[in-house]
């Protein structure tokens, strides 16, 4: 304890490009002997708590505070501690005597662990990406990948899931990504081998990404459906799987499912998410729309959304009104637009349903009306309007978006009366659909709370404490022993 | 050229003879060889394939495509399909040139999932193509039907037979005008109370009232036909209820008292 006070008396004044209160390297070290406490303890609480830390830190990060860091977190001269430093540029000389100070001091005491081997990979990855260096950074991401694979330790699991993201961060930002799609589905498969489920989770969201950056809808719903899944443990990753599944159901046409998922990802994402919910309520405008229903106005008014969600607020106005020149023009006007948000062909489908809502409104206002006049309401452009009209009207009665019937004979649609559904049991059903959400919710929500572990016990003392994980220690070499017997 | 590479060649120009020739015995029986041929060899080899190796094997798939079509056998066609997908998608795309079949391949095989009524599949298909693809006339054709299908607009659908892109397209064409009839069937049987015969044979892209009244036989004999006119039996829908579903409401009040006991 002593040399770490000392180093960061040294380090603070020496650090005075980024001499904010309290510096960064004095937090990466506690951050890094939090870690130490977590691998030591196998809590891997701790070292959840140490990458969020870190995310506070990231825009701090600075090439000087960061060699510092690895002198004193690595063993200096040892191989990952040379390569990890030629990621960073030397700033100037005078950090790098501070560099050789430390590290003559740490030497002889220090030896790395792989959990903050592993995080200082982190770390160098984090910095290389927000420097926008992106080859360095696949080179980095690399090599840490080939590290991870070589370790079997619950303690690495959090920081490994991390570097994956990281990992195919750095492919996307090249556009490489089809490159390491292989490589993603090895870890996948050792993931599952190993329990890991945090890093299941966030290989498969991986996966599903680079898939349907490609527009692999297929081999996305086919690897979604036949990976193992269990009850989330990350937040984040979850609504993500739940943005990635709802683009895959739009597009296979299950819209009802499609929409709960993306409105559940927009619900659950974190608030500071701007740009994923804005993404996910984008596609949940447009399955909306696909279901017939139109959303209403304050979704498009959400704080920090208006301006992106504009296209679409427009698209939902000319869906509303049944107007098909004006959906024509609105697709035309913004196709840049949806082409890059890949919703483009979406919008395509759409075009049917602006034809039903305008059905819908005309069997709404008259009672009897000639399909003529049908055809011209709706601006049918074809050889033959009356034909199409009436085969049009057709579907849609069998699909039961309009309550009619066609009189061939004279060329026109009869309306029906619209009954009482208070006479039906509608009404139930959806009272009955309501109160199913409520209690599921209240379900959930208690399910979800957490409560920190022995919190109602009596605090064991420090030695206890010790006496019991050396038992536990022991009893789980014996089992070890024991299996290597059976083989 | 090593000679494993040379006899598939040369087999492969026989099969092109009799692919010319309209010789569909003798060309499933190349082209079966041509393919065990194939996969033997690449699996010999081990190594990447060679850009003039993977442009045979493009070709021998692509015609079998064809041919499937030509034999009219809808399996066949799916699975050969697949195997010439990844001579287009993958990354060996980038390095071999792009095939003149392309596009009408790909057309065909979207309005084979139509025909088949995958929607689904053909929505997936549709994403994987570049903006420049869909502006294909055979893309765009197969789309173009789809959108007609799904509004309902199937005097469209009909018409389009005229306006095929490539030959090829003629036999799920034709396939698609039998669901197209079943489509305008079951829309008239909701839509209309009754249409006079002669209607109803125009509807149903009949020539003779025999064919017609032979077709509701097989595949509606609920209709019924009286005085020159079609009656359809239209099924009452959501009447008002008139009974109390007890056992369902019990069941629901009983689950609701649970959960709120569960909360308290």
């Amino acid at each position: 304890m002593t040399q770490d006070v000392e180093m960061k008396d040294q380090a603070v004044p020496s650090d005075s490009v980024s001499s904010a209160t309290p510096s960064p390297l004095q937090h990466l070290k506690e951050i890094a002997s939090l870690i130490e406490t977590g691998a030591y303890a196998r809590e891997v609480r701790r070292i959840v708590r140490a990458i969020r830390l870190t995310m506070v830190l990231r825009r701090k990060l600075k090439a000087s505070v960061l060699s510092a860091f690895l002198t004193s977190a690595l063993v200096p001269g040892s191989e990952v501690h040379s390569r990890l430093s030629s990621y960073l540029p030397k700033e100037d000389d005078h950090d790098m005597e501070v560099d050789t100070a430390t590290s003559a001091t740490q030497a002889p005491v220090k030896h790395s662990l792989p959990e903050l081997e592993i995080y200082c990979y982190l770390l160098v990855l984090i910095f290389l990406i927000d420097q926008k260096r992106y080859s360095e950074a696949k080179s980095c991401s690399s090599a840490s990948i080939t590290r991870l694979k070589n370790l079997n330790r619950r303690t690495v699991d959090v920081l490994a899931a991390r570097l994956y993201f990281y990992y195919s961060l750095s492919y996307e930002l090249t556009d490489d990504l089809a490159e390491i799609r292989g490589n993603l589905l090895s870890l996948h498969r050792i993931a599952t081998l190993r329990h890991d489920e945090l890093g299941q989770e966030t290989l498969l969201n991986l996966l599903l990404r680079n898939y349907l950056h490609y527009n692999l809808y297929d081999q996305a719903e086919k690897l979604r459906s036949k990976a193992p899944r269990f009850e989330a443990h990350s937040n984040q990753q979850f609504c993500r799987y739940l943005f990635y599944l709802g683009k895959i159901r739009t597009i296979q046409l299950e819209y009802t499912d499609a929409k709960e998922s993306l409105l559940q990802a927009a619900r659950k994402a974190p608030v500071a998410a701007l740009g994923f919910r804005v993404q996910c309520n984008k596609w949940a405008v447009i399955v909306r729309l696909l279901l017939g229903e139109i959303p209403e106005r304050t979704v498009f008014m959400q704080k920090g959304m208006e301006k992106a969600l504009r296209p679409y607020f427009e698209l939902t106005n000319a869906v509303r009104i049944g107007d098909l020149e004006l959906f024509k023009s609105v697709a035309e006007k913004f196709a840049s637009i949806f082409t890059s948000d890949g919703t483009h062909n979406l919008i395509v489908r759409l075009r049917h349903n602006v034809i039903r809502t305008g059905l819908r409104n005309i069997s709404i206002s008259y009672s009897r009306i000639s399909l003529a006049d049908v055809a011209k309401k709706l601006r049918l452009d074809s050889s033959n309007p009356v034909a199409d009209a009436e085969s049009i009207v057709a579907k849609a009665i069998r699909d039961g978006a309009i309550d009619a019937t066609l009189d061939h004979a004279n060329g026109w649609m009869l309306s029906k009366e619209t009954g009482d559904i208070y006479s039906t049991n509608e009404p139930q059903f959806a009272f009955n659909s309501r109160i199913a959400f409520c209690l599921n919710m209240h379900n959930e929500a208690v399910r979800a709370l957490r409560f920190p572990p022995n919190s109602h016990k009596e605090k064991e003392s420090a030695e206890k404490r010790r006496e019991r994980q050396q038992q536990e220690q022991e009893l789980a070499k014996h089992i070890a022993e024991e299996d290597d017997d059976d083989f | 050229m090593d000679p494993k590479l040379k006899e598939v060649s040369q087999l492969f120009e026989r099969f092109k003879a009799a692919f010319i020739r309209n010789d569909f015995d003798t060309c499933t029986k190349l082209l079966s060889q041509l393919k065990s041929l194939e996969a033997f060899h690449h699996y010999l080899k081990k190594r990447p394939m060679q850009i003039h190796e993977l442009t045979i094997a493009r070709d021998i798939y692509e015609h079998a495509v064809v041919l499937s079509v030509k034999i009219e056998d809808q399996d066949a066609f799916e699975r050969d399909f697949f195997q010439l997908k990844p001579y287009y998608t993958d990354a060996c795309s980038g390095r071999l040139p792009p095939s003149p079949q392309e596009y009408p391949i790909l057309g065909l095989n979207l309005l084979r999932l139509l025909v088949q009524n995958r929607i689904a599949e053909f929505h997936t298909e549709l994403e994987l193509l570049s903006a420049p693809a869909l502006e294909n006339p055979c893309i765009k054709h197969a789309v173009e039907l789809e959108q007609s299908f799904m509004e309902g607009a199937y005097n469209r659908v009909l018409s389009a037979r005229q306006t095929v892109p490539h030959e090829t397209y003629v036999y799920f064409m034709d396939l698609l005008a039998k669901t197209v009839r079943d489509e305008i069937a079951g829309c008239s049987e909701k839509a209309y109370d009754s249409l006079s015969i002669n209607d109803a044979r125009r509807m149903l892209l009949y020539s003779s009232d025999q064919e017609l009244f032979e077709y509701i036989k097989e595949e509606h004999s609920e209709w019924e036909i009286k005085n020159g006119y079609v009656i359809f039996q239209r099924a009452k829908e959501s009447a008002p209820c008139k009974e109390i579903p007890s056992l369902q409401l019990i069941n629901q009040t009983l689950s609701y008292a649970r959960e709120l006991e569960r909360i308290v």
